[in-house]
């Protein structure tokens, strides 16, 4: 797994904590048409990426996930966030902010001097 | 925290594979028919629905196979499935899983029992606490001198100025043997100890557990009524008493009071560590306070050790620079004395390994090429086997397997041999060195402190990993570098394996046998050493000879009157014996060590400078000595019931002194006179065959004698009684000890042995080197057929096709016979060439170690040849049968 993958791995598990935190528990396909909706469609993924991102988030304790049925009456694997999740994704949501505050005033600061 | 548990669940992702493997399916399965639902419901067509999905997801099994990655950790998963991919093909192939592993068992097994030696010998730290800082300033004689030892005792003048003058030692510390009757506790017994100044504990920086150690004014003559106990003898003796500490004791007639005990285990100076030329006990039990009189009497002989304790910082060469300076002054003080107070201040660690080291390494260095047989043997092996399977490492490269996983694949089988292999050379190691402890307890220092620890099984892990690597590096390039197309077009069996390779395993055989050659010549020429020694003529006839030691108390034996009168009575009763057929006594028994040894004067010549005079060991003794001990008097006569110190002083000499000092002419009837002109010339009346006092091999020293009844120099308070019987010695022990008590019942009849026992222990050394070298040998012998065996086995397989060939043209199977054979002989015969080159440097080195062998001994070398190539031809013999057995039709159809 190189670099990139990496940091795009960090923003999908921060997209993932968001949506199941707006949306509440919430299978797999789900979770990947929510994010593509949110997004505006401007980030289209293969969703087989998302199921790793899934199973690490789980094994590091912020999201967990049961067995149910779906709306249209579909067995399902679905997730939801749990208290370390809420906190991480507080944590995480702030950071991003931050990094971005960071960035912008950088760019913005890049484009003043030119 | 995050980091820690997400790794559990990794590891735990190792497990329940399938369980999970199904519930990753159903999720999939459930994402894509929830997706192509919606699809569907968007106006597409079932199978369109589906097949968006699908694309979406980017593929079930790529998802899959991502999934899998994050869920366990993908290197041990590979790992684990090559151990047991390993695991089922040795399992497949048990006799070449056999052959490797015992290979591999023997030459780990071997090295790391060698390495605990060394490790507990040479590398172990000893006991004391920064022992780095304990030196000895030995004594050196002037250059020039050579007096067979390197080690010399101090005097008392030269001992009291360095121990007041020198500066760059923290403590320094004089001390020397001195053995003790105790009366008045049980049964009279003989306690071997030192007496030494009041700065020896703090040198060795150990203090008395209970009690303390001896202050300055005890170590003042007239106050050294005071003992320290060591701890074996306080609990044996004593009872463990912690009441002993202030209790007055009874040695040789005087009391002294218990003022501490030593911590388990400590027995310093013991024998074994300290240089021959002074007579320490092998094990020390009590220590005394040394007391050095301050205006000592001139003629005391020089009989001190000096231990010390460098200040921090201070190095070795200071105090050495020290030591020289306070040398040149002190030797002002004697007239005769130039040269004869230098000295080499020696590191503790560098004493106590002494003469064991260069033997130690030397040892090593067999292993390592028993090791490096052992490796090379596996490789073959290996190799071997990896040509036999090109195809199969071939076909998997074709489907796809990388390089580098082909190799760790390859590597990993040889890992896991080099671990069962390891696994049983540690047991193997572990039996050996308990083995080597029970017969090698005397032959090495330290014996008792050695054990397989830590360190060892590091070593024994490392070797096992280079061993393993080594092997199986060359045979994985091999099977990873091989080009897919042509090894898969080519029919295996016809082609008769790749030359390279062929070629490569009879390059190793041929070291390997040229490795064997230079063992085996080296435990031959050893094997030889010790039945020469077996041979050798000591000097004496040790068969039913008694000895034991005889210590008078010097409060209770005050004059040279006293002493010679109950040596008279003793020697008296013990030679009236009826089982005794001669009885004597002498300051050193034979095999005994070396006792005091002196300059002398030739009377008849011109006085020489003292450094070129001549000198002798020079030993006390009652008239029948020689009898009782078997020494066949050469020429004149024995010491007789009338030399009595009123009549001519005599002396008996060796045949090496007469030999020595009297190359031309005859020495009996000389007059020979001491160092001291005190003592009156003594006439030689005697010639006695040489005796040896150390081992076996050495070569005896000039030697005269003196008669006890003739008031000799110096002191004769402790004696070695020999007692020659007419049946079993042992026998006539329970009427030697009622006639000692019947003298005098406070003497103890310690030490008792029998000569043949003294002259047995002084071989364990060369056994023990024979044993060790001659098993090395019979391993490298054995590894190095299974190697032969191994190639021509292979290369009969390989050829079978051939010989059938052969057959069917009318080839003798006698001739098929014969060229297999051939084949054998030739590598063995280049093996044996080179290892006979490489041996007769090697063995320089063993040169040593050797008693009237040769180190270029040609029988030994062309023994050793000739069984390595009748060994050889055994391995060949067996497979060459097979290919003479080989029917010309199977062998066609072989295919």
């Amino acid at each position: 797994m190189g670099e990139k993958a990496d940091v795009w791995q960090g923003t999908l598990a921060l997209m993932v904590l968001k949506t199941l935190d707006t949306m509440g528990a919430q299978h797999g396909y789900g979770i990947a048409r929510r994010i593509e909706q949110t997004s505006g469609d401007l980030l289209a993924v293969n969703y087989g990426t998302l199921y790793p991102a899934l199973l690490k988030l789980e094994q590091e304790g912020y999201i967990k996930s049961e067995w149910g049925v779906s709306d249209n009456n579909r067995k399902a694997k679905f997730y939801a966030l749990t208290r370390a999740g809420r906190k991480q994704l507080a944590r995480e949501a702030q950071n991003f902010e931050q990094m971005t505050a960071i960035l912008a005033r950088f760019l913005a600061a890049g484009e003043s001097q030119s | 925290m995050k980091g820690l548990r997400a790794w559990f669940a990794r590891v735990a992702g190792l497990f329940g594979r399938e369980r999970r493997d199904r519930e990753l399916a159903q999720e999939l399965a459930s994402h894509l028919d929830l997706h192509a639902e919606e699809n569907a419901r968007a106006g597409m067509s079932r199978q369109e629905a589906r097949r968006q999905a699908l694309i979406k997801l980017g593929g079930v099994e790529a998802t899959k196979e991502l999934y899998r990655e994050r869920r366990g950790l993908p290197f041990v998963e590979t790992l684990w499935q090559d151990l047991r991919f390993a695991a089922r093909t040795l399992g497949k192939d048990i006799s070449f899983t056999m052959a490797a592993s015992l290979t591999l068992a023997l030459g780990i097994g071997a090295s790391t029992a060698v390495f605990t030696l060394v490790n507990g010998v040479l590398l172990k730290p000893l006991p004391y606490p920064h022992a780095e800082r304990i030196v000895y300033p030995w004594r050196q004689s002037p250059p020039g001198v050579e007096l067979g030892f390197n080690e010399l005792p101090w005097g008392i003048i030269d001992t009291n100025f360095f121990l007041r003058e020198a500066h760059t030692f923290e403590s320094l510390a004089a001390f020397k043997n001195g053995s003790f009757n105790l009366t008045g506790w049980g049964e009279p017994a003989l306690l071997e100890g030192h007496r030494v100044s009041a700065a020896f504990f703090s040198a060795l920086g150990i203090h008395p557990e209970r009690g303390r150690a001896f202050t300055k004014e005890e170590d003042q003559a007239g106050h050294e009524f005071e003992v320290i106990l060591s701890y074996a003898l306080w609990r044996d003796k004593f009872g463990g008493k912690p009441d002993i500490l202030g209790a007055s004791i009874e040695l040789n007639g005087q009391l002294y009071s218990v003022v501490g005990v030593m911590p388990a285990g400590f027995d310093f100076p013991q024998s074994e560590q300290m240089p021959s030329s002074f007579n320490f006990p092998r094990e020390a039990q009590i220590w005394v306070p040394l007391a050095l009189s301050a205006k000592p009497y001139p003629a005391q002989p020089a009989d001190l050790a000096i231990i010390g304790r460098l200040k921090p910082g201070a190095s070795v060469q200071q105090a050495q620079t020290e030591m020289d300076l306070l040398g040149r002054q002190v030797e002002k003080q004697f007239p005769n004395g130039k040269g004869w107070f230098t000295s080499k201040v020696t590191p503790m660690a560098l004493q106590v390994t002494g003469d064991t080291k260069e033997p130690l390494l030397l040892i090593l260095g067999a292993v390592g090429v028993l090791l490096l047989i052992a490796s090379s043997n596996v490789a073959g092996l290996l190799l071997a086997r990896s040509m036999g399977r090109k195809r199969e490492f071939t076909m998997r490269a074709a489907l796809g397997a990388s390089h580098g996983r082909l190799l760790r694949q390859a590597l990993t089988e040889s890992l896991l041999l080099a671990a069962i292999g390891g696994a049983a050379g540690l047991a193997l190691a572990d039996a050996s060195v308990r083995f080597i402890k029970i017969i090698g307890s005397d032959m090495l220092p330290r014996m008792q402190e050695v054990g397989l620890d830590l360190r060892v099984l590091g070593f024994a892990l490392a070797v096992k990993a280079a061993t393993g690597i080594l092997s199986g590096l060359a045979p994985a390039l091999g099977a990873a570098g091989t080009d897919l197309a042509t090894t898969l077009k080519e029919d295996d069996q016809r082609s008769g394996g790749s030359r390279t390779g062929q070629r490569y395993r009879k390059l190793l055989l041929v070291g390997q046998v040229a490795m064997a050659m230079v063992l085996v010549v080296a435990a031959g020429l050893l094997t030889r050493t010790f039945f020469q020694l077996l041979k050798a003529d000591p000097g004496f006839q040790p068969a039913r000879v008694l000895t034991f030691t005889i210590s008078l108390p010097a409060g209770k034996y005050t004059s040279n009157e006293k002493i010679v009168d109950i040596y008279d009575r003793i020697l008296a009763r013990l030679g009236s014996l009826p089982g005794v057929q001669a009885a004597g006594i002498a300051e050193t028994a034979p095999m005994g060590g070396i006792g005091e040894s002196t300059v002398v004067k030739i009377l008849d010549r011109p006085p020489v400078p003292d450094l070129q005079a001549p000198y002798a060991n020079y030993t006390i003794a009652s008239p029948n000595y020689f009898r009782a001990a078997g020494t066949p008097l050469l020429r004149g006569r024995y010491f007789q019931e009338s030399d009595r110190p009123e009549s001519v002083p005599v002396t008996i000499i060796n045949h090496a002194m007469a030999r020595k000092y009297w190359p031309n002419e005859d020495s009996l009837g000389k007059m020979l006179g001491l160092g001291s002109p005190r003592f009156p010339p003594m006439k030689v009346v005697g010639i006695v065959a040489d005796m040896k006092h150390q081992s076996l091999r050495e070569d005896v020293m000039p030697e005269m004698y003196v008669t006890y009844t003739q008031k000799p120099y110096p002191s004769m308070l402790t004696m070695q009684a020999i007692v020659r019987t007419h049946g079993e010695p042992a026998a006539a022990l329970g009427s030697i000890r009622t006639a000692m008590a019947a003298v005098d019942a406070d003497l103890p009849v310690a030490k008792v042995s029998t000569l043949q026992t003294i002259v047995d222990q002084s071989m364990t050394r060369p056994r023990f080197a024979m044993l060790l070298l001659g098993g090395f040998g019979v391993v490298a012998l054995a590894l190095a057929s299974i190697g032969m065996y191994g190639v021509i086995a292979h290369s009969v397989n390989q050829r079978t096709r051939e010989i059938g060939v052969r057959m069917a043209l009318g080839a003798d199977p006698g001739q098929v016979f014969g060229m297999m054979l051939k084949q054998g002989a030739r590598l063995a015969g280049l093996g044996i060439a080179i290892g006979v080159g490489t041996a007769l440097g090697v063995t320089q080195l063993l040169k040593t170690y050797l008693y009237q062998v040769k180190s270029t001994d040609p029988a030994t070398f062309v023994g050793v040849a000739a069984l390595l190539v009748s060994v050889a031809l055994l391995a060949c013999w067996i497979p060459a049968r097979r290919a003479m057995r080989v029917d010309p039709m199977v062998a066609l159809r072989h295919e």
